[in-house]
């Protein structure tokens, strides 16, 4: 059984087609860069996952099951530019937020859930910042909050979009690091990203996607330059004209 | 004046009406927390307006009854709130219109009805003790129906605390948790309707708006975490709701405006006095950074005369823009501090006063190099850059702008930089060709210790110059060539 299994899966937002017949096999314990110009329908393609958004066409399984059925074993690292970042929320609050899924309503969260929140910031390097409020902290530490509250989930999938937009470079190396480690260990991670320079180094696997699936593979067969100009096509050849 | 406060307090109708509020307070104090965090305040208003029609009706259908109000109330509030979202999602209508076509319409209708009844024969409805509020006719019924909703309210809270937390802060991860972030939504609302018809008798409905979002919004400026702020605004709201009857006691008037005033006096002062984001700190910060940069262009200039001997006051007030009085008050703070030495008429910089002159020109001059020298501005439009800089830089980002420009010794316009670092008493460059010599175990500085280790260069390690070029130089440890580009190598210290 595949973490994710997608076959036909369509998108359209106010009649415009955004992502097209969609068929995907996420393998177990591989870390996917998914990669696409600008409107290429990465991110709609992890709201489809998640069920943030009704899908026009498509069947979609997670771990096998209607992903209503197992939203505590996929966790979700959205872009963090719709945050209220003056909000009295401290960054121990926010980590302690993976931990919900896991609680009853009338469950409290105890020492042990503070224990697993303790852990994945130590991991990344935050736990000293554990009481400071989540405005004070730098663009890198804020990604890494977001990312120990997904790793305090202890879900199996990690879906993360952007992660690396706006943070310093010990930061990228730091998570880079950590999801290597995750998938190790027989996670699966899903991560959007922009810079076509780092995919090789970063993931082993890579879907190439411009509201239909270009290609989906393991990097070193998939990740070559003709699949690329054809994600990327006529855009990257307009740029070339216009500036040299 | 206080023996008409003590008699009125120690009769049943001002302890009930002191209770009432207090739980009015503590209710709306909480549960404004999360309107104003999830930009509802608007909401709360019109929530609070729309409830009229809702004792009307209830009047109308089984007549006087503290209960029938109460239900009414809470029924027209949950209509508004499920009206308003349903022309936000079905109309195509501004949301902050559609609330405001909603609740001024419900707010009409309420006031027609209950103008309308209250002529009646033998009723004892008043409209504007619904608009204001009233201490009078706070009947123990009362108190048990807003006693009974305050403790759920606030269980309420306790309970689906992390389901408010975070709904409110982040939407979309509440949503990919499994959480119905709509049916949190209806919850709040409905703890909201509550919240504001208890409200109605006490401060009426046209201002209770003020004690849902202003307590919350004085807690916001106190503390950085949710819990503490929920707390915070509850006693606020129970401090203002008290004191603002008592006010309203003591002055014959109606306790919902002096309630008001009581919540907004507490907001200003913590809006001043905050002691992290108050307006007096953040001016004082802003002085202090002011006297500062003030007091260094004072020693920058000290430092440039000679000996730091400075005889007279118009040597600063010819170079700097400052008045005679300014320039002697800015002395007599660098003498405090000891830094200079002020007496009669004379300034002179003590030691400590000139190394910390010296530091400024260092900043400046280096700051100047930089501009030309990686930038690309030339010498005209760097002075005022380097003016505004050089009170910013710290002395680790300095030595790394110094160690990126190669420890320069002049800024572009020919003036001496004072040197941190001293260059080396011999360098590669130094050595002749073809001869042996060994790496320093101690560099002039941490960066280029740094450089070393990236080449695999380290401390008192052999080596022998091969040859110097004009852009590298070539050096042989044991059966390695290594190439050091000359700008470094001329920097780097050996011993024979």
């Amino acid at each position: 059984m595949n973490p994710i299994s997608i076959k036909g899966l369509s998108v359209s937002y106010e009649r415009k087609r955004v992502l097209s017949n969609i068929f995907l096999e996420i393998k177990k314990g591989a870390i996917y860069g998914v990669v696409g110009p600008n409107g290429a329908g990465k991110s709609t393609l992890f709201k489809s996952i998640l069920q943030l958004i009704d899908i026009s066409a498509g069947v979609i399984m997670v771990l096998g099951e209607d992903i209503e059925e197992v939203r505590k074993r996929i966790a979700y690292v959205p872009q963090k530019d719709d945050v209220d970042w003056n909000f009295p929320a401290l960054v121990n609050d926010i980590v302690l937020m993976g931990r919900y899924p896991h609680k009853k309503v009338f469950q409290w969260l105890n020492k042990e859930d503070q224990h697993i929140a303790d852990e994945a910031m130590s991991e990344l390097d935050i736990l000293d910042l554990k009481n400071r409020q989540i405005g004070e902290l730098s663009g890198g530490q804020q990604q890494r909050v977001f990312l120990a509250r997904a790793m305090a989930q202890e879900a199996e999938i990690f879906l993360l979009d952007e992660p690396f937009v706006g943070v310093d470079m010990t930061t990228e190396e730091k998570i880079i690091k950590t999801l290597k480690r995750l998938a190790g260990t027989g996670k699966t991670m899903l991560v959007v990203h922009h810079d076509l320079s780092t995919v090789e180094e970063y993931f082993d696997h890579v879907i190439l996607i411009n509201q239909r699936l270009i290609a989906e593979g393991p990097t070193a067969q998939m990740f070559t330059q003709e699949n690329i100009s054809k994600t990327y096509g006529a855009k990257l050849n307009l740029l070339n004209k216009t500036t040299w | 004046m206080m023996d008409l406060l003590i008699d009125a307090l120690s009769s049943g109708w001002a302890i009930r009406a002191m209770i009432a509020s207090s739980l009015v307070g503590i209710m709306c104090g909480v549960i404004g927390c999360f309107i104003v965090l999830r930009n509802m305040s608007l909401i709360g208003d019109a929530l609070a307006h729309a409830i009229l029609p809702g004792i009307f009706v209830a009047f109308i259908l089984v007549g006087y009854s503290t209960i029938g109000f109460f239900l009414g109330s809470v029924v027209a509030g949950l209509f508004t709130a499920f009206g308003i979202t349903w022309i936000q999602h079905n109309v195509k209508t501004k949301n902050d219109a559609a609330i405001g076509i909603v609740f001024t319409t419900m707010f009409a209708i309420g006031v027609m009805g209950i103008s309308y009844i209250s002529q009646g024969e033998g009723v004892h409805l008043d409209l504007s003790d619904f608009l204001f509020g009233t201490t009078l006719s706070i009947s123990p019924e009362d108190i048990y129906i807003t006693g009974t909703v305050c403790i759920f309210v606030l269980a309420s809270v306790v309970v689906f605390y992390r389901y408010l937390f975070i709904t409110t802060f982040q939407e979309t991860i509440a949503q990919t948790m499994g959480i119905s972030v709509k049916m949190i939504h209806y919850f709040l609302m409905l703890l909201l309707s509550f919240a504001v018809v208890s409200a109605l008798r006490s401060v009426g409905v046209i201002l209770v708006v003020a004690m849902l979002i202003t307590p919350a919004s004085t807690a916001l400026l106190l503390s950085n975490k949710l819990k503490n702020v929920l707390i915070i605004s509850a006693i606020i709201g129970l401090i203002s709701a008290n004191l603002g009857l008592i006010i309203s006691i003591i002055f014959n008037t109606t306790p919902g405006p002096a309630m008001t005033v009581v919540v907004t006096g507490l907001y200003l002062i913590a809006a001043v006095f905050s002691p992290k984001k108050g307006l007096a700190v953040r001016y004082i910060r802003k002085q202090r950074q002011r006297l500062k940069i003030e007091q260094e262009d004072i020693l920058k200039q000290a430092v440039k005369a000679d000996d730091g001997i400075v005889l007279d006051v118009s040597y600063f007030t010819d170079k700097l823009d400052f008045s005679k009085g300014q320039v002697k008050t800015l002395l007599q703070q660098l003498s405090k501090e000891g830094l200079g030495q002020w007496k009669n008429g004379r300034f002179k910089l003590t030691d400590k006063g000139l190394s910390a002159g010296e530091v400024l020109v260092r900043a400046h001059r280096l700051w100047e190099t930089y501009l030309v020298d990686k930038v690309g501005l030339n010498e005209e439009q760097i002075h005022d850059e380097a003016e505004k800089m050089e009170h910013h830089m710290s002395s680790e980002f300095l030595d790394e702008v110094d160690h990126l420009l190669g420890y320069p010794e002049k800024d572009p316009h020919g003036s001496p930089i004072p040197q941190k670092f001293t260059r080396p008493k011999l360098s590669i460059i130094d050595l002749h060709p073809k001869s042996k010599a060994k790496i320093a175990s101690k560099q002039i500085s941490d960066a280029i210790e740094s450089e070393l280790w990236e080449l695999g260069l380290l401390p008192n390690q052999d080596f022998i110059l091969n040859e110097i070029g004009r852009d590298y130089v070539e050096i042989q440890c044991d059966s390695e060539k290594k190439e050091i580009r000359t700008s470094l190598a001329r920097l780097i210290s050996v011993e024979k």
